[in-house]
């Protein structure tokens, strides 16, 4: 029977606030709090609670039905401050044993860009607040952003992962299809899941567009999608964030519907089986190993880092990140440790993208600069405060 | 396509920057095989005329005998218009109105049969009476000439352009460079300027406006029909020769250039100006240009105690422009109200970053410029020292900013002015 693997991300950063350059050396809160609990807010009323709810009814009526979860430690921190209930519906989930979460870097960090040490404490920091909030240690990781390449596989199976989810790029996959178990070519043990991104897109982009030819979306039609990919391939993996229920498309576009009816039509009709990513750890048959020498990602169509690394501001806001590096090894100032550690959220640095059509991605929805050149500036104003702090008691 | 334009004035003898669009929409219009024949009240015979010919209306002999010449000119009132005042009116400027419905002027007509109007071309004393003069010659060339379609810039030209669709039935196309909602503000507005405005605008088939900003003010403050009201953003005329970097400069230099005026928001600079140098003392603050605003705006910097680092240079030629450019790490327009601005495009074009503010046309094509609102003087402030501070920011600007203003041309825009004038011709 072939397996179907959902797996929801969660990753909300700590929003900056409008840091001014006459701020620096004088006031050291950098984020909008405000924003942050409002948003937090939002999303644990719109989403969160109601979408875990949703999965606890399903989980409890159908015993077949499984599904996986990565949540960023920021994110966790967050809730902590201001939606403190989410954490404990997640802990109600996490105590079927059919819900999975998944290894990831504790800032939502692309620290796998630059580095294995930064990356390595990024893992390390969030086991340990995965252990302390959720007492799990994950097998499987998903990186920010689906970012992944041979290199960081090498990484991960060093930190003892058995799976990766990535995403199944197409200049990656050519002729292949996502739909196979693949290994890292140099530690084979490390698994790699590959997402169909199409089928993702259909539902986290597509949804609601009028002018698709497949609109109204339902999970009927949704399941002669899946019934119609070829059925040699063993695997559909379908990994989205998890605000695509109740933000990106609200309550009354019928998401939560479609996700209900889904789950149930496939745990009632028995075509398909659902699968968690830590599943596939053991496995020893038919795995094909994929070449990946350059980071490749989820994002849009190219499937590259331009995103967060395309523009010469954005590598040199990266650059002057990471030079601080030892600093933060050898600072004591606790704060400005974490604050340095939250600085490397992805988010930050695709505000500063100049790729203009990137404001068809979803995200852009909480993007709060005027412009990539206002989001470098007011970054950098913070970084340099940043690094004063750092230095400051070492 | 044969187009009879109508302007104030034509380069090399120009005021102001309207001269300089003409210019460059004519070339456009010429490589997209437009003929244009450009009126002006008073050419010098050094205009470049090898794309399009230039008719002074200095030349151009009146026949009195049309009916509808008397016609016109009883209809006409005269304004006495302070010297200083136009196009770049100011604050403490006035107007003095006179009606007059018959004058000395019109009794001459009467006794000879055919006589011409002498214009200066300037932006003088007698500006309302020239315009009316330059209206009646309109038409006598809309008679002789031979064209499909009548286009008119600014206010000044109006009255030429109506009279010219008057006597040949062509349609008729303003353009739109400035309104005297950008030249003024509630106090000095001038009802007679802005009369002529909306006579014009309301009598044309099309008009073009430089801005979509400006284009909103001639729908909203002026009561236009907005399907006959098209933005044409200007472009620029290739630049001669690169503007070099003057190195060795011992300071991080910011510049203001522009007239100091209310519009140009001078005083959001040197607010803006107070706050980035409590924080770097290497910096200095350049303001060139003169105007009305000039003294109080050198109070204000005395009164601040930034003096020492803050330098006035008063009225700048052509070439110590070149070299302020040279020298400058941040160009800032703080504009409260600017129709277009070709300024900053002059200032990317010599490599320098520039911040300029949100209510202002040019700020519509720009992408590779800081956008901050005028009043904003925080934003302004982060702004100019991310500039200064952050080399990465300077260096994007400067490679980038240049590109993109390069690839702004006439030829585009006047490949659209065709379209809109294609729209106005009836149908074959």
């Amino acid at each position: 029977m072939r397996k179907i693997c959902f797996h929801f991300q969660i990753s909300q950063p700590y929003r900056l606030r409008r840091y001014h350059f006459f701020d620096i050396n004088k006031h050291h809160n950098y984020f909008d709090d405000f924003q942050n609990s409002y948003l937090v807010k939002r999303l644990a009323d719109f989403c969160y609670l109601p979408a875990n709810k949703m999965f606890l009814d399903l989980l409890k009526k159908y015993e077949d039905i499984s599904l996986s979860f990565s949540i960023s430690g920021d994110s966790i921190q967050l809730f902590k401050e201001h939606a403190p209930e989410v954490i404990e519906s997640f802990k109600e989930l996490i105590a079927t044993n059919r819900v999975e979460i998944v290894g990831n870097t504790f800032s939502h960090s692309i620290a796998s860009l630059y580095g294995k040490d930064a990356f390595m404490h990024q893992i390390k920091k969030q086991e340990k607040q995965l252990k302390e909030v959720f007492d799990v240690t994950p097998v499987s990781f998903c990186n920010t952003e689906l970012i992944y390449s041979d290199e960081i596989g090498e990484w991960l199976a060093e930190a003892g992962y058995k799976v990766v989810l990535t995403e199944g790029a197409r200049h990656i996959l050519a002729w292949k299809s996502a739909g196979y178990l693949y290994c890292n070519p140099f530690q084979t043990n490390l698994k790699v899941l590959m997402r169909n991104y199409n089928l993702c897109d259909d539902i986290t982009l597509r949804f609601q567009n009028k002018s698709w030819e497949h609109y109204p979306l339902t999970a009927d039609k949704y399941l002669s999608f899946l019934n119609n990919i070829p059925h040699d391939a063993p695997y559909i993996n379908l990994f989205m964030d998890y605000e695509t229920i109740g933000e990106y498309h609200t309550k009354e576009s019928g998401i939560f519907d479609f996700f209900y009816h889904l789950f149930v039509q496939i745990a009632e009709r028995k075509e398909l089986s659902f699968m968690l990513p830590q599943d596939v750890a053991k496995e020893e048959d038919s795995v094909l190993t994929i070449h990946v020498p350059w980071a490749m990602s989820s994002s849009s169509d190219e499937k590259d880092t331009n995103e967060w690394l395309g523009n010469e501001l954005q590598q040199e806001a990266f650059e002057q990140l990471f030079k601080l590096e030892n600093l933060y090894k050898e600072s004591k100032n606790e704060n400005a440790k974490m604050n340095w550690l939250r600085l490397q959220a992805a988010d930050h640095f695709a505000f500063m993208s100049t790729k203009w059509f990137a404001e068809t991605s979803v995200k852009r929805n909480f993007d709060v600069y005027p412009s990539p050149y206002q989001a470098f500036i007011n970054y950098m104003n913070v970084l340099n405060d940043v690094k004063l702090q750092l230095e400051k008691k070492k | 396509m044969k187009v009879l334009m109508f302007g104030w004035e034509f380069p090399p003898h120009i005021a102001g920057g309207l001269g300089t669009a003409c210019f460059g929409l004519t070339q456009g219009l010429a490589k997209n095989h437009v003929d244009v024949t450009f009126v002006m009240p008073k050419a010098s015979g050094d205009e470049d005329q090898r794309k399009i010919k230039i008719i002074s209306a200095s030349d151009v002999e009146l026949d009195t005998r049309y009916s509808d010449y008397f016609q016109f000119h009883k209809e006409i009132s005269y304004v006495e218009v302070n010297s200083r005042l136009i196009p770049y009116v100011g604050l403490d400027d006035y107007f003095n109105v006179i009606n007059q419905k018959e004058s000395a002027l019109l009794e001459d007509v009467k006794v000879t049969e055919k006589r011409k109007y002498l214009f200066s071309g300037t932006y003088g004393a007698n500006l309302m009476e020239e315009v009316k003069n330059y209206a009646l010659v309109a038409a006598e060339i809309a008679r002789n000439e031979d064209f499909d379609i009548i286009h008119a810039h600014d206010w000044l030209t109006f009255r030429a352009g109506i009279m010219a669709k008057k006597i040949s039935n062509k349609p008729l196309c303003i353009h739109v460079h400035a309104t005297e909602f950008d030249r003024s503000d509630e106090f000095s507005r001038n009802e007679i300027v802005y009369n002529l405005e909306k006579e014009g605008m309301e009598a044309a088939d099309a008009i073009c406006a430089v801005s979509d900003l400006t284009r909103n003010i001639i729908i909203e403050k002026y009561g236009i029909e907005p399907s006959k009201v098209f933005t044409l953003h200007n472009a620029v005329i290739p630049h001669q020769k690169e503007v070099e970097r003057v190195e060795d400069v011992p300071y991080k230099i910011v510049t203001f250039l522009g007239r100091v005026t209310f519009q140009k928001g001078p005083e959001y600079f040197i607010e803006t100006a107070k706050k980035v140098m409590e924080y770097d003392k290497d910096v200095r603050f350049v303001l060139a240009g003169d105007g009305d605003m000039m003294n109080r705006m050198i109070e204000r910097v005395a009164e601040l105690g930034i003096a020492d680092r803050f330098h006035f240079t008063g009225f700048l030629n052509g070439e110590e422009i070149d070299l302020l450019f040279g020298m400058s790490d941040v160009y800032v327009m703080p504009s409260i109200s600017e129709p277009f601005g070709i300024s900053p495009l002059e200032a990317m074009r010599a490599h320098v970053p520039v911040v300029i503010s949100k209510q202002s046309g040019v700020s519509e094509i720009l992408q590779y410029a800081i956008k901050v609102d005028f009043w904003d003087i925080n934003a302004m402030a982060d702004a100019i020292y991310g500039i200064l501070h952050y080399p990465a920011l300077a260096n994007f600007f400067a490679e980038r900013g240049k590109e993109e203003v390069n690839s702004l041309k006439w030829e585009h825009v006047a490949k659209k002015l065709k379209g809109i004038y294609a729209s106005l011709l009836p149908r074959n």
